[in-house]
C-alpha cells in the first residue's frame, strides 16, 4: 500500500459553467514530496488545491488519496486528512492563536481540552510562537497570523498538507518567517503541495515544480531540470521572471 | 455521491452562504420580480380607480360602493362549494374595500405631508448636529427626546395633554370642512412631522458623517466656500449615502401613522376598527388592513429602490454594501 | 432636605395626583419590562434560527423565512397586536402581546442576525471546513461567535424599539406603563392632568431607553475581540 502514490491526480477535468478552468490534470505525488505549483493568475493553480480537499467539486478524471478516490471519502474525514493553509490566513477572528488550532482537534477529533490544549501549546512552538498563544489574530503580525495557520493545519496531522501562495498576503520581510517554517516542515517529510512564488523556497525544498498556464500542464519536473534546462521557452521566461521578483527575499 | 453533482453545493458552503454563482438566483428571482410588479399594478390601479371615482362624486359606481358587487363574490362560493369559506371572506372584504380604501388616502396624506414638512427640519438638526456647537447641543435634546420616548405618548401628548393645540387647529378657517381635515388630523402631523425629523435628522448626519472629510477639504482647495463645498461637494453624497435610512423612515412613518387613530384621526386602522366593532368580523377587517398597509409599505420600499439604483454613482457606497 | 409631604404640597394639584399615583404606575412599568424581556426572548429564539436558514438554508426554506419577515415587518405593530387578540383570540392580553410584539421582532432580528453573518468574511467558513468541522459545527462555533458579537449594535436598537412599542398594547388595554396612566386621567376629575401624566411616563421610557443604550454599549465593549478593528 505504501508503494502507491499518496496523492493520484488522474485526467481532472473542472468547469465553472460553460467555463473549463482545468482541462485534464494528471501527476502524482509520492509520500513525503514537496510538489510546486507555479502558473500565471487564473491559470488555474487554486482551483486544482481546492479540488483535493473537495472545498470545489470537479466533473470529470479523478483524485485518489492513499488509493482511495476523495470523491468517496466523506468530505469531513477528507479534510482531516488534508490540512490547508490560506493565502489571506482565515484566522478565526475570535478566537486566540491557541484556541484556533485547538478548534478542530476538539470539536472534530473529539479530543480534551486539555489534550488539544498541549497538542496547540507544540505546534505554536515549533512554529516559533510559543510567547503569542493567548494574542487575537488582530494583534499578531501577517507573518505570524501565516505561522499560526500552519500550526493549526498541523494539529490535524494531515497526511498531505495544501498551501494556497501562503506568502503573498505578507509584507516582504515577513515573508522569510513563514519560508523556514514551510522548509522545516518539508524537511520532517511532510507531503506537500504548494502554490507559491517564492523561488528560494522551491530551488531548498520542492522535489517537483509543475507549471500550469490556462487550466494545463505545460511543464513537470525537478527544480534543477525547469531552472537550468527547461523544454519550453514559456517555462523559462516565467521561472526567471518569478525568480527576479521573488528570488531571494533573505 | 458522484463528482459531478454535489458541484453547486460545495461551493456554497465554502463561500460561507454568500451565493456562489448566478444560477442558483436568476430565473426565479424575477419570477418573483414580476409577480410583485402585477400585484402593484393591480392594487394601485384599483386604489387609484376607487379614488377617482369617488372624487369625482361616483362616476362608475355610486360613493363608496363596490365595483363588484359582493353577492356576485359569495355567488362564486356557491358555485363551488370547498371555496365558500373563502369566498364568504371575499364578499364582506368587498363590501368594506371601498370604505378603507379611502382611508387609506388619509394615512398616504398623513405619511406623506409628514415626512415632507420634516425633511428641512431634519437637514437642519443634521447640520446643526453635525457643524454646531449650542445649536448641536439643543439638536440632540430634541433628536434624544423624540427617539427615546414612544410615538404613541407623543400623540397623546399633543392632542389630549395640550388642550389648546387641538383648539388653535379648530378655530383655524376652514377645519373640518369640506375637503380640509379636522383639528385630530393636523395634530397628527405636527407629531408625526417633529417625530420624523428626529429620525431623518439621525439618518442625515450619520450620512454626512461618512463622507470623507477629505471631499470636503478637497472642496475648499478647489476654491468654493465652506458652505459651498458642503452644498456642492459634501451633501450630493451624502444624500445618497442616507436614501436607505431614509426609506426605512418611510416605511416606519406609513406603519406608524396607524397610532393616529387613537386621537380620532379617521385612517385606516381608525375605520378598520370602527367597523370591526360593529361586525365583530375582527380577522378579516384587520387582515384587510394589514394587506393594505402591507400594499403602501412595499411600494414605497420598492420605489425607492428604484430611487436608489438611479441615482447610484458607481463605486460610491453602494446599497448592498450599507 | 424639606419634608417630603410639604415638598408635594408645593406642587400642583395635578403633579401631586401624579405622585400619589406613583405605586399604581410602577405596577404598569414592571409589565413594560416584562412585555419587554418576554418579546425580545421570543424574538431571538425565533429569529436566530430563522437567519441561519435565510443564509444557509435551501431555495425554498430560505424564501420562505424572507416572505414571512416581509409581511411581518411591513404591517403596523398596532395590527398585528390586534389580530394577535381579536382576531387570533390569544388570551390574555400580555400574551397576546407578547406573541405580536415577539415574532415582529424576531423578523427584524432575523435581519440583523442575517447581516452580521453575512458579514463574516467568506474566508472563515472555508478555513473551518479545511479543518474538517462540518458545516453546521461550522456555523455553531466559527460564524456564529463572531456574528453575534457584531449583532450588538443591532441588537440595541431593536431592544429600543420593543421598549417604546410595549406602549401599543393600550390597544388590546394590557394594563402596562402606558395604559395606567391613560387609566389615571380617565378617572373622573383628573382630565386635567393628562399632561403631567404623559410626561411622567415618557420620562421613564426614557430613561429606561438611556438605561438601556449604556448597558448594552457596555456589554459590546466586553464583548468585543481584543485588536479588532471598530466594534
Ligand atoms: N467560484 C468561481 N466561480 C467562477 N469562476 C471561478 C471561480 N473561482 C475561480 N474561477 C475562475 O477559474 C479560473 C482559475 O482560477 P484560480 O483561482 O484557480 O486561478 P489561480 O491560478 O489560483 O490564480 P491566482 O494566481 O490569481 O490566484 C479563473 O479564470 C477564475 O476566474
Ligand atoms: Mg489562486
Amino acid at each position: 500500500m505504501s508503494d502507491d502514490p499518496l496523492v493520484r491526480v488522474d485526467d481532472l477535468h473542472k468547469r465553472y459553467g460553460d467555463e473549463e478552468v482545468l482541462k485534464g490534470i494528471s501527476f502524482e505525488m509520492d509520500r513525503q514530496d514537496v510538489q510546486v505549483l507555479v502558473g500565471p493568475s487564473g491559470s488555474g493553480k487554486s482551483t486544482l488545491l481546492r479540488c483535493v480537499n473537495r472545498l470545489t467539486e470537479f466533473q470529470g478524471g479523478e483524485i485518489t488519496l492513499d488509493g482511495t478516490p476523495v470523491t468517496e471519502m466523506d468530505v469531513d474525514d477528507l479534510r482531516r486528512q488534508v490540512g490547508m493553509v490560506f493565502q489571506d490566513f482565515n484566522l478565526f477572528a475570535h478566537l486566540t492563536a491557541k484556541e484556533n488550532i485547538m478548534l478542530g482537534p476538539r470539536r472534530v477529533l473529539g479530543k480534551t481540552e486539555e489534550e488539544a490544549a498541549e497538542r496547540a501549546l507544540d505546534e505554536l512552538d515549533r512554529v516559533g510562537l510559543a510567547a503569542q498563544a493567548d494574542s487575537y489574530p488582530a494583534e499578531l503580525s501577517g507573518g505570524q497570523k501565516q505561522r499560526v495557520g500552519i500550526a493549526r493545519a498541523l494539529a490535524m496531522d494531515p497526511k498531505l498538507m495544501l498551501f494556497d501562495e501562503p506568502t503573498s498576503a505578507l509584507d516582504p520581510e515577513l515573508i522569510g518567517e513563514v519560508v523556514e517554517v514551510m522548509e522545516d516542515l518539508a524537511e520532517g517529510g511532510m507531503t506537500m503541495l504548494v502554490v507559491t512564488h517564492e523561488m528560494g523556497f522551491a530551488r531548498a525544498a520542492a522535489t517537483d515544480i509543475m507549471f500550469l498556464d490556462q487550466g494545463r500542464i505545460v511543464e513537470h519536473g525537478p527544480p534543477e531540470r525547469l531552472f537550468e534546462n527547461p523544454e519550453h521557452e514559456r517555462t523559462a521566461q516565467f521561472l526567471e521572471r518569478l525568480t527576479r521578483l521573488h528570488g531571494e527575499t533573505r | 455521491m458522484s463528482a459531478g453533482e454535489a458541484d453547486g453545493d460545495a461551493d456554497a458552503d465554502a463561500g460561507g452562504g454568500v451565493a456562489p454563482d448566478a444560477r442558483t438566483a436568476g430565473p426565479r428571482r424575477s419570477r418573483a420580480g414580476t409577480l410583485k410588479y402585477v400585484a402593484g399594478a393591480v392594487l394601485w390601479g384599483w386604489v387609484l380607480l376607487r379614488w377617482g371615482n369617488d372624487w369625482l362624486g361616483g362616476v362608475f359606481v355610486p360613493r363608496g360602493q363596490a365595483f363588484v358587487p359582493p353577492a356576485t363574490v359569495a355567488g362564486l362560493g356557491d358555485a363551488i362549494p370547498v371555496l365558500a369559506g373563502v369566498a364568504n371572506g371575499l364578499a364582506f372584504a368587498v363590501h368594506y374595500l371601498p370604505n378603507l380604501m379611502n382611508a387609506m388616502w388619509l394615512t398616504v396624506v398623513l405619511t406623506v405631508v409628514s415626512i415632507t414638512l420634516g425633511f428641512p427640519l431634519a437637514v437642519a438638526l443634521a447640520a446643526a448636529r453635525s457643524y454646531g456647537h449650542y445649536t448641536g447641543w439643543a439638536a440632540l435634546g430634541f433628536v434624544e427626546l423624540f427617539r427615546g420616548t414612544p410615538l404613541l405618548a407623543q400623540l397623546f401628548v399633543l392632542y389630549y395633554g395640550l388642550p389648546w393645540l387641538p383648539a388653535f387647529f379648530r378655530n383655524l378657517p376652514f377645519v373640518g370642512e369640506g375637503i380640509v381635515p379636522a383639528q385630530a388630523v393636523w395634530v397628527a402631523v405636527v407629531g408625526f412631522t417633529l417625530n420624523s425629523a428626529a429620525y431623518q435628522g439621525e439618518y442625515i448626519r450619520g450620512a454626512i458623517d461618512s463622507v470623507d472629510p477629505g471631499q470636503l477639504e478637497a472642496g475648499r482647495a478647489v476654491g468654493l466656500s465652506k458652505l459651498g463645498s458642503v452644498r456642492y461637494v459634501v451633501l450630493p453624497q451624502a444624500l445618497r449615502y442616507a436614501i436607505p435610512g431614509w426609506t426605512n423612515e418611510l416605511v416606519y412613518l406609513i406603519k406608524y401613522s396607524s397610532l393616529a387613530a387613537f386621537i380620532t384621526v379617521p385612517e385606516l386602522l381608525y375605520r378598520a376598527q370602527a367597523f370591526a366593532s360593529e361586525t365583530y368580523r375582527y380577522t378579516e377587517l384587520f387582515v384587510l388592513a394589514g394587506v393594505l398597509y402591507l400594499g403602501l409599505v412595499v411600494t414605497a420600499s420598492s420605489l425607492m429602490g428604484y430611487v436608489e439604483g438611479r441615482v447610484a454613482i458607481p463605486g460610491l457606497g453602494n446599497a448592498e454594501g450599507r | 432636605m424639606a419634608d417630603p409631604v410639604l415638598a408635594l404640597g408645593a406642587l400642583s394639584a395635578d403633579w401631586r395626583y401624579v405622585f400619589g399615583n406613583v405605586d399604581y404606575l410602577l405596577g404598569g412599568l414592571w409589565v413594560t419590562v416584562g412585555l419587554t424581556v418576554a418579546s425580545l426572548l421570543v424574538g431571538f429564539v425565533a429569529g436566530l434560527p430563522a437567519a441561519v436558514v435565510e443564509v444557509y438554508g435551501g431555495r425554498y426554506s430560505s424564501a420562505l423565512v424572507r416572505n414571512v419577515g416581509v409581511v411581518l415587518r411591513g404591517t403596523p405593530i398596532v395590527v398585528i397586536i390586534m389580530l394577535a387578540y381579536f382576531a387570533f383570540g390569544i388570551s390574555p392580553a400580555f400574551l397576546a402581546a407578547t406573541a405580536a410584539l415577539g415574532f415582529r421582532s424576531g423578523a427584524y432580528q432575523t435581519q440583523i442576525f442575517r447581516g452580521a453573518i453575512e458579514s463574516v468574511d467568506g474566508g472563515q467558513m472555508e478555513a473551518a471546513r479545511a479543518v474538517g468541522l462540518s458545516k453546521t459545527q461550522a456555523v455553531r462555533h466559527v460564524v456564529l461567535p463572531q456574528a453575534l458579537r457584531r449583532s450588538v449594535p443591532g441588537f440595541q436598537n431593536e431592544v429600543t424599539i420593543v421598549l417604546k412599542d410595549t406602549s401599543i398594547a393600550f390597544a388590546i388595554g394590557l394594563a402596562e406603563l402606558f395604559t395606567k396612566s391613560a387609566d389615571l386621567y380617565q378617572s373622573i376629575g383628573h382630565t386635567t392632568a393628562t399632561f403631567e401624566l404623559i410626561v411622567f411616563i415618557s420620562a421613564i421610557y426614557f430613561a429606561l431607553t438611556f438605561v438601556t443604550n449604556r448597558s448594552l454599549e457596555a456589554l459590546n465593549d466586553a464583548v468585543a475581540i481584543p485588536g479588532g478593528k471598530g466594534r
